[in-house]
């Protein structure tokens, strides 16, 4: 059974009297432990499709299914729940909380879902942190952290909860190509090690190159889907 | 539980905001505390001053009387028979009983003539229950049998007199003739009660009732006891007795004698809760708009909070503490000012001089400075008041912000 599977998914978006298409009729299968690239050019809807992915919106037509529950016409709470137990998002500016550390940040994610004990959540969070290389920063508030340091944390953030799917908005646009190759590369290396389901969206070619499953998005629709 | 630290976290972001929002709930809390505590120091006052120099804690009357009295009739007077006395024995904790004849008089000094309220008192009976002999400035007390008078120093200085001229108390009798009482002046006081010291002119008692052709008969006898709490006992002890023994008398507390005074103190009450409406309105105003703020300035962080399944209950917690400990902290503030203030205000006092002149002129029975009174129970209500509004009033804004469209937020849109 597929992890994710998107049915002829429409999304339109009403500004005043104008309907804009964002998605066209989407269908996609994506299987547990994929590392998969969404790219297109800038208003191809990778966006709107990783936010229909992610259970943040809903589409206007078609069905989501994930793990074989379709998601795609729940309640905001109930879609709240499949994100918090579900998924993991990182973002473009990180969106880290600047009045908690990174352990801290990292330790918001995990509440969220477990109910450890404070050992075991210490212990966990503080493994991820070391997973992705930020042993000894653990107490550094964001505005403290550099910014791949700072997004190294949100990919800590979102593989904390043990999601089955890891979703990255263009996560390496506000970082030097250095920098950005080595937060893909951890999330590389996290998704072979923990066999969390990655799909992100970029511009980057040289990012690119990472991913096993590439697919193109143009105009709302895939226009192709390339397994490596 | 996470959302209540992230909240308390949350309290170091915009210290600047948060600490003006706190130090206007601050600001409001301790103008509360400090008319709160003049008001009750006013009122506090005004009934000590009229116990001590009008009324005693309960006035025996008369009931016709009762109704007419100010108008200081010679009707419906009490004859001190044996009767009477008998029914004035047996009183518990009582201080001192004192009667007296109360009348109108025009005080003449030879060139001018004001009216003035003439009360013949027993002198060694009227200072058990008044300490206007405390007040004496000048000169002393009468004696009985003696045609002396002592009289308030306000008005002793309106009619240019001073100790040993004479006056002449122009009255009315009982039979509505006119008499005239030559006094001399031997004692002026000044008490902290100006109704007292511009009105009052004390003659003895035994000259007032020949004088008026009441013989052994008063208006009112005045009682102090050693508690004002045993008042209401007492008073329903006496109406009793005065019942069994078919006396037309009425025993009357000294809230039912001074109704001025008392209404003042409804008023203060009235006054006091709409200073507290607007402290609680200041406090709404501060901690919403410090909310809906912080929420704008957060939106993508409160998209993120909810991309991760944080739930919007969960989110209006956050902000909720956050709310909370800036009403605590403004409490706190406030509670500072407030023992500063009350504190302030208890020692020196507040000169009715700055709002132009003596009390009297407002209707308050006090000569020249209000003092503060301490009323810790006005600090523990507003501080927890203030917690509570903040945490209510904080919930619609909460809910604004946590009830954002999570892409909208998380995008900016």
């Amino acid at each position: 059974m597929a992890l994710l599977e998107l049915n002829k998914v429409k999304k339109i978006y009403q500004q005043g009297k104008i309907e804009v298409p964002a998605l066209r009729g989407i269908d996609l299968m994506v299987e547990p432990g994929e590392f998969t690239t969404i790219f297109g050019p800038s208003g191809s809807g990778k966006t709107t499709l990783l936010n229909m992915i992610g259970c943040l919106d809903t589409p206007t037509e078609g069905e989501i299914k994930l793990n074989g529950d379709r998601v795609s016409d729940l309640s905001r709470t109930k879609l709240a729940m499949v994100r918090r137990y579900n998924i993991g998002f990182i973002f473009q500016a990180y969106n880290l909380i600047p009045v908690l550390t990174a352990y801290e940040n990292v330790e918001f994610a995990i509440r969220l879902i477990h109910h450890l004990k404070e050992e075991e959540m210490k212990e966990k969070a503080l493994n991820i942190l070391e997973a992705v290389g930020l042993k000894g920063l653990e107490t550094r508030r964001p505005n403290e952290l550099s910014g791949g340091e700072k997004q190294r944390v949100a990919v800590a953030r979102a593989l904390v909860k043990e999601p089955k799917i890891v979703l990255a908005d263009e996560p390496t646009a506000n970082l030097d190509s250095k920098t950005g190759a080595d937060v893909i590369k951890i999330m590389v290396k996290m998704n072979q090690k923990l066999g969390t389901t990655f799909i992100f969206s970029t511009h980057d070619p040289q990012i690119m190159k990472y991913a096993k499953r590439l697919i193109n998005l143009r105009d709302g629709m895939i226009s192709g889907d390339e397994r490596r | 539980m996470f959302a209540i630290k992230l909240g308390l976290r949350n309290l170091t972001r915009q210290k600047r905001r948060n600490i003006i929002t706190a130090m206007v709930i601050a600001y409001a809390f301790f103008f509360y505390l400090l008319f709160d505590s003049v008001l009750n120091g006013m009122e506090e006052m005004s009934f000590e001053n009229v116990i001590d120099f009008e009324t005693g804690h309960i006035q025996i009357a008369n009931s016709d009387y009762w109704e007419e009295r100010e108008e200081l009739p010679l009707d419906n007077l009490i004859y001190l028979d044996q009767e009477v006395q008998e029914g004035l024995e047996g009183i518990d904790e009582l201080s001192g009983i004192s009667p007296e004849l109360r009348f109108t008089a025009n005080l003449n000094n030879g060139i001018d003539e004001l009216p003035a309220i003439g009360v013949g008192v027993d002198p060694e009976q009227y200072k058990k229950v008044f300490i206007t002999q405390n007040y004496l400035v000048a000169g002393t007390m009468f004696s009985p049998g003696e045609y002396q008078a002592v009289m308030g120093a306000s008005l002793a200085r309106l009619m240019d007199l001073k100790i040993n001229d004479y006056i002449t108390l122009l009255v009315r009798t009982k039979e509505d003739t006119f008499n005239a009482i030559d006094v001399e002046v031997v004692g002026l006081f000044n008490t902290p009660n100006p109704m007292v010291n511009g009105s009052t002119v004390l003659i003895p008692l035994d000259i007032a009732q020949q004088s008026l052709n009441v013989e052994n008969s008063v208006s009112l006898i005045t009682l102090k006891l050693d508690q004002e709490k045993d008042a209401k006992t007492t008073i329903t002890n006496l109406n009793r007795t005065f019942q069994r023994k078919d006396l037309n008398l009425r025993a009357y507390s000294w809230q039912e004698s001074a109704e001025t005074v008392v209404a003042l103190s409804e008023a203060k009450k009235a006054g006091i809760g709409v200073i507290l409406l607007v402290v609680l309105l200041i406090g709404v105003i501060g901690i919403v708009n410090n909310i809906i703020l912080s929420a704008l300035e957060r939106t993508e962080e409160i998209g993120m909070m909810k991309a991760l399944g944080m739930k919007e209950s969960e989110i209006v917690l956050t902000f909720m503490v956050e709310a909370v400990g800036i009403g605590i902290l403004g409490g706190l503030l406030g509670c500072l000012l407030g023992v500063i203030g009350v504190g302030w205000m208890s020692k020196y006092g507040w000169g009715l001089g700055y709002v132009g002149g003596e009390g009297s002129a407002y209707g308050i029975p006090i000569m020249d400075k209000i003092y503060g009174v301490w009323n810790f129970s006005a600090f523990v209500f507003l501080f927890f008041l203030v917690i509570v509004v903040a945490l209510f009033s904080s919930i619609a804004p909460a809910w604004w912000a946590a009830r954002k469209d999570p892409v909208k937020a998380i995008y900016h849109r």
